[in-house]
Order: C-alpha cells, then structure tokens, then sequence
C-alpha cells in the first residue's frame, strides 16, 4: 500500500517514514505543501498523511484545495495542533482522520490502512475472494484456513486486487501502487508476480483481461 | 483581610450635602437667636425707660392732688400681667400696677436690674425692673416687665426660622437623592455595561454622552482592555507553537525509538534510528533550555533592571566562539573573529553572554557547510559594536522584520530550530539598553547582525 508523507521535520520525516515501511507500507515523502498537492493529486496514492505546518503551503490549504479538485484520495492529519476547533476545522476541510503528535507508529498504521479499507467500501478488516481471505494489519494470507507464504510485493499486489475487487487494474496503476519513488520496475514484474500467485493460491483468482489489465472477481459477503 | 463594607458614592454625597445644609442653617439660626435677643432687649429696655419716664412726669403733675391712697392701673392687654409698674411718693407707694407688689421691685433707685420677684405667689418668675426717680428725688418709679415674654418671643422668632427647615430638609432630601442619582446615571450605566460583559470580553467600552470626568477613566480601561488583549493573544499564539515546537522533537524521538524496536535483524537501522533518537533528544534538550531562558528573562525584566555593571564583552566574545569553534569547524565553516580589547558594556555578564552566543550560533546554524563566519567586536567614543556577517543565504524583508518573534523561523531553511534563539537576543537586547538591527552582509553576502550599545548607556 503505497501512502505519501508530507512532513518538513527532517527527523520526525525519516522515523515516520521508517517505521511505516517497517509495517509493509511503501512510503514517500515530501516536505513542502506545494509538493504535497501535487503528488496526492496524481492519485498515486492509497492514502497521505499530511503535516499542517508546511513550507510554502500550509497543509490545510492543501487539503481544501485537493477536496476543492474532487481528489478523494484519504488524508490523514497529523499534527501539534490539538485545539479542538484545529480538529474539527481540519475535519471539515476534509481530513478523514485528525491525529495529535506525538503518535504511535503501530497506531498510525492501523489509522491508515482503516481509512484505505473504509475509502474502498470495506467494513471489515479482512478482505475475502472465495477461499482466500487476506488480512492487512497482519500481512497474512490464507488458503482455506491455511497460511500461504508470500513475498512482499505478491502480497502488496494481492491486496490492492482485493481492495479493488470487480475493477481492473492496468499493470501501470498497479506499478504506481506497489513501487515508491527511485525503484527501477522491470517491465514484466507484475506479470511474474501474478504468476506466482497462480501458482500459491491456484489459477482462477487472478484473471487477466487482455489488453486492459488484472481483475479479481467480487465475493459475495458471507451471510 | 479586613477591609470597611464599601460605601455608597450616592448615599456619601447626600449625607455630606444634607449634613452641611443642617450644619449651616442651624448656625443662621443660632446667629438669629443672638442677634434677635440683643435686639429685643433693647427694644424692649428702651420701652420700659419710656414708660417709666412717663410714670415720673404724670405723677410730678399730679403731684398734691393724690388722695392718699393706692390707684391700681386697669388691664387693657393680654400681655397687661407681664408688666407691672409701681410709683412711690416720697417713700410712699402712691400707684402701682395690679399684679405689682407693694414692696419696690428693685434695689438700685436708677437703672435696670434682673430681680426674681413673687415668691408668695407660689413660684417665683424673673422680672426685668427699671428704676427711676424724678427730678427733686421724691418720685420713684419701678416699671417691669416678665424675663419669661422675651423668652416667648425669642421662641417664636426661632421657631418662624426652624419650622421651615424641618420640613424643608426632608423634601430637600429627596430631591438632593434625586439629583445625586441622575448626576450618577452615566457611572451606573458603565458599571452595568461592564456587569453584563463576558469575562474574555476585551472589546473596548463605548459609551455615548460620557462625561468629561469620566472620560480619562473609560480611556484608561480601554487601554488596559487592549494590553490584555494584545498579551493573551500572545500568550495563545506562544503555547500553540510552543506545543508544536515541543511536540514534534517528541514525535521525532518516539518514531525513532519504534523503528529501532521494529528494526529486528537489521541493525543498520536501528543503528540510525537510535542515533536519531539521541539527536531528538538533543534537540529537545535545546529547546526546552531556550524556554527556561526566555521565561527567566520575562520574568527578570518584570521585576527590575539589575544595577548596570561594565562588563568586558571582548573576553566573553573570545571565550563563547572558541566553544562554537569545535562544532564549525566539523561543518567545514571558518569563524573569524576580530574583537578590541576591553569592550566595555553595561548589563548583566550572563545575559550578555548567552546574546552574543545565540547571534553567533544563528549565523554558523544557519549557514550552509563551509561557510565564513565573521565577529567583530569594536569599542567607538564609549560605544560597542558587536556585528556578525555570514556567507550563508539571505534572507528576504518579511523574513527579517518578523525575526524575534517566538518560535518564528524561516520555513524551508532545512535547519531544525524553534526561532527561539532570535526572540532571547532581542529580548536581552531590550533589558541591556541594545539596538539590534538585521541587514544583507555587504562582507559576505549573507546576514549582517549588528547590536549596538550606546554609550550614553555607560554615563
């Protein structure tokens, strides 16, 4: 899950950026407002968290010109401000969640992959696809109750299919998806991924629509 | 604390004036009384000698013709009991008044006395006698008259000047109260206004109509309305950045420390996790050390300017940049330094020293690597300058004019500071008597500081 760090501290930056790739999440990071806009806006990203005191734009300026742009990329706010009308401002501009420094790492990832979860339309934590059930905070795959072994990235992709069941995903989108800044992206990983996961959790997951991209079918919910 | 229940200015007023118009009427009428019964008596003297004389002429002329016996004057008035006369011929009483004794009434034979007369009749009552007698001495006459009736009339004299009053005062109470409470409307007009203000309201009072008195009042709690206003707009603005200035090396440190737990086998981050956690540390260390000066200096400007002793600046100056010296020089920044010996200047030693080290740590935090760093500290006709150029970035008008403000930095500096370094050199420039101004380096392209002590300061 690929999540954009606007933060200008440069210490608090690099720990927040470290711990979260530590919790599977591919991190970027900006440190001004100006940069900030740009990269939520090119929807890149699962999700941003945004500092409010930014460099050159201030973050909630950036929010409300993102939300004014119909970008509904989720924004969590990440901030010293703890006064409850900065909450309920930030809220209203268009945070989806308003967190106070300093902050749990941990907790901050769960925050994150909730909102991504809630910005998809799931309810629920764990994600299904016939026998195949996924669970985020754990990073853990099972097949008929049983865990399968993945890499990173065969789970990262499995993930954003999943969460993005019954649409199509171009190789390009999930490229954006799954790889931060400065990777150099072999022009057929995807495809040796999706491989991998044929062969792990069996052919008829993962279908290929030619031309266009990669699909996973819509589970019914379970009763 | 014990302090008197707080008294009425309306009720204070109306008991001062009523006090006063008693006080002054009840001396009129004192003075009335004297001057009243001085008049009278001579009034009334001069009655009793004209009756009297004319007593002492009828009897000369009837003189021979008297039958020998005692002739009593009828009564023709109501006050006729008051007054009695009495007429004695050669030693004989030949006439007299009803209620007149036959014993004369007075002791002197000429002149006027204050006799107590008719203890027989019960109780005694003072008479006013005047005595005379006619010309060959065989004519004596008492004329008198009842002290009791001037008395009467006296009383009645005062009684026309305290009747009015009597009923005067209360009436002239009422109005006074009145008066008194409309003259007082625009004060309990302010006071109600500020009775139904919200305690955070800091808005000024305005009032139409106000009275010239009142005026330089309202002026000065307007005044004082917007100080307070200006201060707790301060002091808010101080905690909310003092809580982002405070939280986010805290946040830094707390990130930090996670990753180093999280990092497990890899030990090259948790190696540079826990360093960062140090320099987190550090930071924080700084910064809360940068509150505790700026909150000590408040507080000492708020009591008093501490005597002004001559301080040496020039060894100070030596002895805080060969400390700074280490740091630099591992950035590759040179720091030159050009100092007169002595450099006298009046102000605390401390507080000197912790200006000259901020302005100095400024200019070599805020430059890049291998930048220069120049001091300068020179003593003209009594006046020291102290000036610090930099080679690092300049920095644009806004920027330089808000310098000093709490916790204002330059965004995008890529430096971590709080701005607090700026706020404590100006606030030791103020209490030091300093001028302190900003400006391009025309040395070295950078930032010129240059702070300036007056020499009038020393005189």
């Amino acid at each position: 899950m690929r999540i954009l760090l606007a933060e200008d501290d440069p210490m608090l930056g690099d720990g927040l950026r470290a711990g979260l790739r530590q919790q599977g999440f591919q991190v970027d990071w900006v440190r001004d407002g100006l940069a900030a806009e740009r990269e939520v806006a090119s929807g890149e990203f699962a999700a941003a968290v945004l500092d409010l005191g930014l460099p050159l734009q201030d973050g909630l300026n950036v929010l409300q010109a993102l939300r004014a742009r119909k970008i509904t990329t989720p924004v969590l706010v990440l901030t010293a401000r703890d006064a409850v009308p900065d909450r309920i401002r930030g809220l209203n501009l268009g945070a989806d969640d308003y967190v106070v420094k300093p902050v749990d790492l941990h907790e901050l990832g769960a925050r994150l992959r909730a909102l991504v979860r809630r910005s998809s339309g799931q309810s629920q934590d764990v994600l299904r696809c016939g026998d195949v059930v996924l669970e985020p905070s754990a990073r853990q795959v099972r097949l008929v109750g049983e865990l399968v072994a993945l890499s990173t990235r065969e789970f990262d992709l499995l993930h954003a299919l999943m969460l993005h069941a019954g649409r199509v995903l171009s190789r390009e989108q999930l490229e954006q998806q799954l790889y931060s800044w400065g990777y150099e992206v072999d022009s057929n990983a995807i495809e040796v991924h999706i491989h991998h996961l044929r062969r792990k959790l069996g052919p008829d997951l993962i279908q290929t629509v030619r031309g266009i991209g990669y699909t996973v079918a819509r589970s019914q919910e379970p009763s | 604390m014990s302090q008197r229940p707080a008294q009425s200015l309306q009720t204070r007023l109306l008991t001062m004036v009523l006090g006063l118009v008693t006080v002054v009427w009840l001396g009129a009428a004192v003075l009335t009384w004297f001057a009243a019964s001085h008049e009278l008596d001579e009034l009334l003297d001069s009655h009793l000698a004209q009756a009297a004389a004319l007593l002492v002429v009828q009897q000369t002329q009837t003189e021979g013709d008297g039958d020998g016996g005692v002739a009593d004057a009828p009564e023709l008035h109501k006050y006729a009991p008051r007054v009695a006369f009495q007429v004695f011929h050669e030693g004989r009483l030949v006439m007299r008044s009803s209620n007149a004794p036959l014993l004369p009434m007075s002791d002197t034979s000429v002149g006027f006395q204050t006799v107590h007369l008719g203890q027989r009749q019960g109780k005694g009552t003072s008479w006013r006698v005047f005595a005379t007698r006619g010309a060959e001495h065989d004519v004596q006459v008492y004329v008198g008259e009842q002290v009791g009736s001037r008395k009467t009339i006296l009383w009645a004299v005062l009684r026309s000047v305290l009747v009015p009053m009597v009923i005067a005062l209360p009436l002239l109470a009422l109005l006074l109260w009145w008066a008194v409470r409309q003259g007082l409307g625009p004060l309990r007009q302010l006071s109600a206004v500020l009775g139904q203000r919200r305690a955070q309201a800091l808005e000024p009072v305005d009032l139409p109509d106000l009275p010239l008195e009142m005026q330089p009042m309202v002026q000065a709690l307007n005044a004082l309305f917007l100080r307070i206003e200006h201060m707790v707009a301060s002091e808010r603005r101080f905690t909310a950045d003092a809580a982002h200035e405070l939280r986010t090396p805290i946040a830094a440190i707390r990130a930090q420390a996670q990753v180093a737990q999280g990092a497990g086998a890899n030990t090259a981050q948790r190696d540079h996790a826990l360093q960062a956690t140090l320099a987190g540390c550090d930071r924080a260390t700084r910064l809360v050390e940068q509150l505790l000066t700026l909150a000590r200096l408040e507080a000492a400007s708020a009591l008093t300017t501490s005597p002004a002793v001559c301080v040496d600046l020039g060894g100070a100056t030596r002895r805080i940049a060969a400390e700074l010296a280490p740091g630099a020089l591992a950035r590759h920044q040179t720091l030159e330094l050009e100092a007169d010996t002595p450099s006298p200047v009046a102000g605390d030693e401390v507080l000197l020293g912790v200006l000259v080290r901020n302005v100095i740590d400024n200019a070599l935090r805020y430059s890049p690597d291998g930048a220069r760093v120049r001091v300068a500290l020179q003593t003209e006709a009594g006046q020291t300058v102290l000036r610090v150029d930099d080679s690092g970035p300049a920095m644009a008008e806004a920027d330089m004019a808000r310098l000093g403000e709490r916790f204002y930095r330059v965004l995008g500096s890529g430096q971590q500071g709080s701005g607090l370094g700026w706020s404590i050199v100006k606030r030791i420039g103020e209490v030091s008597g300093a001028q302190i101004t900003v400006s391009r380096s025309a040395l070295l392209g950078g930032l010129a500081v240059v702070v300036c002590w007056p020499s009038s300061h020393l005189g």
